[in-house]
């Protein structure tokens, strides 16, 4: 398992070179530059804020000193818009507001998705489990930008019971309503993904096997059942993850939370070269951290891939 | 003495209006120790009447009536916790496809010492001396290896002795094995079935063996019964059944062995297939696929009658048997 870990973070490196040369391409191709403005710079000064930001330099020289920086001094480099801040600043500022709500997100998704499942599935057509569908269908129809505003309206503008935005550190207050507009409409899939899930595996044949052996229902339900149950909602999660990372650029800009989806929106304003490539280093990384994490726990569950493994 | 006897068993099956007769109102005794095949095509009953004698019908299925008296106690009358002592315990079960019917993500121990737990007041590890010896007792070779496997890591043979060493663990008094070598390699079900055959002589068990196949049933049972859509057509002991069947359904069994046919010669088959559940015909259910077939058996189902040691359901057998009576009273 180790050594597997190890093989797979060996092999992004190259991924992620490709990345960054890709996205360090693609960015230069966009129309207009981080200091194209309406009223154009005196062409001296010009000179001078290209210099001082190397890019001035041919674009394979820059690309060269962009890489030698990251891995040799993991330095992102200046920002070209916000004066004194690097993109290391900026990520160290903005991510650790984007992981908390992630986080508590991931875990509402899962907390209450995969007991809703169970329930519904144990259950099945009854009233539990229409509602459990109904809830599904709605989540569906208000995805987190419907949501969060109805939200707000709701429990901030008429009920007053929590604040419409803002992070103050990441008190709860503040993190609840982020975390729970961004995974709705994941917590309903979850549910449904585990409630055919488990009715699936109920009709196995070892299930039944489980029963003529004499097993109590609970013992079937949570020793024979659950696992092989987990096992679709746990690649369902995987992009799903990620998603709730990347997809929490609303969430910041709507919430201000300060999250690096609001950098990345900024940044992509303004032609932030270097925090754009900063970001989406970043975001694939995470894609890379949380989909390994997601094997392991699939490897965890299924004895065969974990052979697989070795 | 009679270890389970069954009496006017009905299943049925729910449907969106109403329901169907999977089986309808069979009746049979197994003895202590004694080898029972039960055999027919597929969708004859066989299989429903293994699962509701382990009460492990599922929706739709249900029991509609009848009485399944099981060591004295009548399984459909059983609480869901009686039930659970008595599968796995004194009633065990073989499956057929032991590739699905193991748990993929348990240990074949865990599987093991799950089953004796829930039984036994053992500690872990005394019921995992008790899984070994079993495993010892169906030649699995090192079985201590084994207990820490999981099933996908072991042959399809293999995982099937483990299927019959789990059924073993608690020394049951009866096994229902329902197709227990369909889904092997031919070169290992006669393995199985020697392991089962030795098993149920040496411990003494019980062994209801449904299958399809007569040369099985012929060289393990003593005792077969015949189904044919939810009703037993034909019962006796195995030998006289092969030698000399009665009833017309039997014979074309008998006769559609590649065996009865010489070498070259296109294989015998009863002609037609088994009415479904849903479409009944009036009478005996085999007549519009019987030669002999006359207006009685196109309004009239045939009762299972004694006749001597065998019991049939047939009309033709009963006029036979009439007037061979009327020719005996004769002389």
């Amino acid at each position: 398992m180790l050594q597997y870990t190890f093989r797979r973070t060996l092999a992004v490196l190259p991924t992620i070179i490709c990345l960054i040369v890709i996205c360090f391409f693609l960015m230069r191709l966009a129309p207009g530059g981080p200091f194209t403005s309406e009223r154009p710079l005196p062409p001296a000064i010009m000179a001078n804020v290209l210099e001082r930001y190397g890019l001035d330099q041919p674009l394979h020289v820059q690309l060269w000193t962009y890489l030698k920086n990251i891995f040799f001094h993991f330095d992102f480099g200046p920002s070209f818009s916000q004066r004194d801040r690097d993109v290391n600043d900026i990520i160290a500022a903005g991510f650790p507001v984007t992981l908390t709500y992630g986080f508590w997100s991931a875990v509402f998704v899962l907390a209450l998705g995969i007991p809703l499942g169970i329930i519904a599935a144990l259950r099945q057509n009854s009233l539990w489990d229409y509602i459990m569908t109904g809830f599904a269908i709605f989540s569906q129809i208000f995805p987190n930008f419907v949501l969060a505003p109805l939200m707000v309206l709701t429990f901030t503008l008429a009920w007053g019971l929590l604040p419409g935005g803002g992070w103050n550190g990441g008190q709860w207050e503040y993190v609840i309503m982020p975390a729970v507009a961004l995974g709705t409409s994941y917590l309903a899939n979850v549910a449904r993904i585990t409630r055919s899930s488990l009715l699936e595996v109920l009709g196995a044949p070892y299930i039944r096997t489980a029963r003529a052996k004499g097993l109590a229902e609970r013992t079937i339900l949570w020793r024979h059942a659950l696992k092989p149950t987990l096992l679709p909602v746990i690649s369902y999660m995987s992009p799903v993850f990620v998603y709730m990372i990347t997809g929490s650029v609303f969430i910041d800009v709507f919430f201000s939370t300060g999250g690096i989806g609001q950098s990345f929106i900024d940044a992509a304003y303004t032609r932030d070269y270097s925090v754009i490539l900063g970001l989406a280093i970043l975001y694939s990384v995470l894609t890379f951290v949380l989909n390994l994490g997601v094997d392991l726990a699939y490897a965890a569950i299924d004895p065969k891939v974990r052979s697989g493994l070795k | 003495m009679t270890l389970l006897s069954v009496r006017d068993l009905t299943v049925k099956f729910k449907t969106r209006e109403s329901s169907v007769t999977a089986l309808d109102g069979i009746s049979f005794d197994i003895a202590r120790g004694e080898r029972v095949g039960v055999v027919g095509e597929s969708g004859a009953g066989k299989s429903i009447t293994g699962f509701a004698l382990m009460n492990l019908l599922s929706r739709p299925g249900y029991i509609d009536g009848g009485q399944i008296l099981f060591e004295g106690q009548d399984v459909t009358k059983m609480t869901p916790k009686q039930v659970r002592a008595m599968r796995g315990n004194r009633m065990a079960m073989i499956f057929q496809d032991p590739m699905v019917t193991l748990n993929p993500v348990l240990t074949i121990g865990q599987q093991m010492i799950e089953t004796l737990r829930a039984h036994r007041k053992l500690s872990k590890e005394e019921a995992r001396q008790i899984a070994l010896v079993k495993l010892k007792e169906v030649y699995i070779p090192s079985p201590e290896a084994r207990l820490d496997q999981y099933p996908h890591e072991l042959s399809g043979g293999m995982r099937q002795r483990i299927v019959i060493a789990i059924a073993l663990l608690l020394d049951p008094q009866l096994i229902i094995a329902d197709e227990p070598t369909t889904a092997l390699d031919v070169t290992i079900q006669a393995d199985i079935m020697d392991l089962l055959l030795e098993m149920c002589r040496s411990n003494m068990v019980g062994l209801m063996l449904i299958t399809h196949d007569l040369g099985v049933v012929s060289q393990v049972t003593e005792r077969t019964m015949v189904m044919y859509a939810g009703r037993i057509i034909e019962s006796g002991r195995t030998r006289s059944i092969i030698n000399d069947p009665q009833h017309p359904y039997t014979q074309g069994l008998i006769n559609a062995l590649p065996q009865q046919t010489p070498p070259g010669s296109r294989l015998k088959q009863i002609p037609g297939t088994m009415p479904t559940l849903s479409a009944m015909p009036q009478g005996c259910p085999f007549h519009p696929r019987c030669a002999l077939a006359t207006d009685e058996c196109r309004a009239v189902m045939p009762p299972l009658t004694q006749y001597g040691e065998v019991q049939v359901a047939c009309h033709e057998v009963q006029r036979l048997h009439r007037e061979l009576a009327k020719m005996e009273a004769a002389q």
